[in-house]
């Protein structure tokens, strides 16, 4: 069959040159995704695989142009000389060509395990860059909140109302907050307590020992009572809890203690056992002082009316006299008791707590004698006055002038005072004296009735009592503070507030008086 | 003596060089080789193609448009190295067609067995260009998508 060789030349001719333009465009393009990135093996791949494709389009179009022109011009056996190169130059092309292409997948993992580390790098890069750039503010942040957690607990330390402190071991102290000081006694200024024993604080040395044992037993110790010196000789009771630090490895171990001050609150706890008791006493001497008072008034009606039909100066007079005194006796008595244990209503007088002071140092000085006694008066005019049973309260302020005289004895000083408490609502007496004092072990039971330190016969012990169910019955308390050897002094507390109505109503009944 | 032992040792090594017969030790490589060469070359073109087709897939690389013109590329390769292995096993290997050159622009088609149509499938089967080029015409677009992707940073420019 001849066929026209015209379509086969033309697009032998136009495919070649075809081939070499687009095999150079593709190698310009892969050559411009290299420069994009170089690190890219993917690209490589491509690139290599597109070198062989434009080497192989050279070649095998370079071989047929060549071809063409050769055998259209006659010099067909110059072709046959170039042919088994440009043939065998075309096998090696694609071989190489494929040889690369099959790697694709090999290339393809390196490209995904770059890319993955890459990834993996640039977070960390990232990373390690704002820390970098952070570090500075981090630092300054932590700082500042290291500072403020400091602050924080630094002042924790500081306005404790407790003792916060920190010993050795041995209980040498390392540390201890102004509280600490306050509570021994001291401003914190006043003295440093670095290197001194906590042991010789305690009022009892055996304490420390004991408090160390249960430490190295328990590792702590929890709001164990103990009694701790004051600066003053005294003592002062305290919760102590504490726990042991072990610290770091080159640290020796340390004691942190909070040390609580339950003085106070044990008086308090004492007053108001001594208040009960008192009033348990009160509301029984109320109830025998009812029962017996009735008997001992039809005794001494019937003694009374066997006096009148009796002869003075008989035998069975003065028998009958003697018992009309004892029964007076014990009606007084009785009396006494009714006070104490405040079972009846006081009466309402206005009056001026000073004059009632003089009135009774009046009477004392007439009756009993205050020669040798130096008494000092020192009265606040601002003390206004007041609504009281005025005969009982002399009563109370007779029986404190006339105990302070026994206990001063031949020479000594009684200072009595008033002032004024305008925020508590209050007016205070003090009756000071420079007696022998009373004893510690006695304190609690003054206002015990027939308690008393007096020889036999001398007193009845109801003198402190009653005073109490008087006061007691006032609304007002009454208070003993007393060294040994130094004297004692007693306040008593009264309440000045009273509505405006009752002081008019108990104006017009003295008026009517 | 010393010299006389290095002038026995020449006379030895020139005796076995120059006295011994040619043995053929080496194969020799006629005129068929080369055929066989490319044409295996063209079989394994086509294998390696069909290789990056099957990763391109596998990979899911051809959701992307770039590695898509690839791998239609790839696959138009496949088809011209179809196309000039058939033409070269027709022309010089078994043969079943003989050309002549009748003049410039005329040639004669002959097949074995006269065939028409496989006159015609060779004569189509001659414009092979019509495959490789439009081959490297998808590998000009891809490559040219996979530039812009990389330009414009889209996510997945490679990644399935």
């Amino acid at each position: 069959m001849i066929v026209t060789s015209l379509p086969i030349w033309v697009i032998d001719i136009v495919g070649s040159i075809l081939m070499i333009v687009f095999s150079f465009l593709c190698l310009n393009l892969v050559r411009a995704l290299r420069t994009r990135d170089q690190s890219n093996v993917i690209w490589t791949y491509l690139f290599w695989v597109i070198l062989g494709l434009t080497g192989f389009a050279v070649s095998r179009s370079a071989g047929h142009i060549l071809k063409q022109i050769l055998v259209l011009s006659g010099h067909e056996p110059v072709w046959s000389t170039i042919r088994p190169y440009s043939g065998a130059i075309n096998s090696v092309m694609f071989v190489f060509v494929a040889s690369v292409t099959l790697f694709f997948e090999r290339i393809w993992k390196i490209y995904r395990q770059i890319s993955k580390d890459k990834q993996e790098l640039q977070t960390v890069r990232d990373e390690l860059l704002f820390v970098n750039q952070n570090l500075e503010n981090l630092v300054a942040e932590r700082a500042r909140e290291l500072a403020q957690s400091e602050h924080k607990y630094r002042r924790i330390f500081e306005v404790s109302r407790d003792m916060i402190l920190v010993t050795r071991w041995d209980g040498k102290i390392i540390n201890m907050n102004p509280a600490g000081y306050k509570i021994f006694g001291y401003r914190d200024t006043d003295v440093s307590f670095y290197q001194k024993s906590l042991a010789d604080f305690f009022a009892n040395p055996a304490d420390w020992q004991e408090i160390q044992k249960i430490v190295e037993r328990f590792g702590f110790v929890s709001n164990a009572e103990f009694s701790l010196r004051h600066r003053e000789d005294k003592q002062i009771r305290v919760l102590v809890s504490g726990s042991l630090d072990d610290g770091l490895p080159d640290r020796e171990p340390t004691i942190h203690f909070l040390i609580k001050d339950i003085e106070q609150r044990r008086l308090v706890e004492e007053q108001i056992a001594q208040a009960d008791k008192l009033a348990s006493i009160g509301q029984l001497s109320a109830g025998i002082a009812h029962e017996i008072n009735n008997p001992l008034g039809i005794i001494l009606g019937y003694t009374q009316l066997l006096i009148r039909n009796e002869p003075p100066e008989t035998e069975k007079y003065n028998d009958l006299k003697t018992i009309e005194k004892h029964v007076r006796s014990c009606k007084s008595i009785v009396e006494d008791l009714l006070n104490f244990a405040r079972s009846s209503k006081p009466n309402e007088d206005i009056i001026r707590v000073d004059e009632a002071i003089d009135d009774v140092l009046d009477f004392i000085q007439q009756h009993a004698g205050l020669e040798d006694i130096e008494v000092q008066k020192n009265y606040d005019a601002s003390v206004p006055e007041m609504l009281l049973d005025e005969k009982k309260i002399k009563q109370v302020l007779m029986n404190l002038i006339m105990n302070a005289k026994h206990a001063i004895g031949k020479k000594g000083t009684l200072r009595i005072s008033t002032g004024l408490k305008p925020s508590e609502g209050q007016v205070v007496v003090k009756i000071a004296d420079t007696g022998h004092g009373i004893e510690k072990k006695n304190l609690a039971r003054i206002f015990d009735p027939f308690f008393t330190t007096k020889p036999t016969g001398e007193g009845t012990g109801l003198g402190l009592s009653v005073s109490y169910g008087i006061i007691k019955n006032h609304g007002g308390d009454i208070l003993v503070d007393s060294e040994v050897g130094q004297g004692s002094t007693f306040t008593i507390v009264l309440p000045l507030g009273l509505p405006n109505s009752r002081i008019r109503h108990a104006k017009i009944n003295s008026y009517h008086r | 003596m010393q010299l006389q032992r290095y002038l026995q040792k020449i006379w030895l090594i020139g005796a076995i060089f120059l006295i011994t017969e040619p043995a053929f030790a080496t194969q020799a490589h006629n005129a068929p080789e080369g055929l066989y060469a490319h044409q295996l070359a063209h079989i394994f073109f086509i294998v390696s193609m069909g290789v990056l087709i099957y990763w391109l897939r596998e990979r899911k690389l051809v959701q992307a448009v770039g590695w898509r013109y690839i791998q239609y590329a790839a696959l138009f390769f496949i088809l011209w190295n179809l196309d000039a292995f058939s033409v070269h096993l027709m022309e010089e290997q078994i043969p079943v067609i003989e050309v002549q050159r009748i003049n410039p622009w005329e040639i004669s088609i002959t097949a074995a067995d006269h065939s028409s149509a496989l006159t015609w499938f060779y004569y189509a089967a001659k414009l092979d260009h019509l495959l490789c080029i439009p081959a490297l015409l998808f590998l000009y677009f891809g490559l040219r998508r996979l530039l812009k992707e990389t330009d414009t940073k889209t996510p997945g420019v490679i990644q399935p």
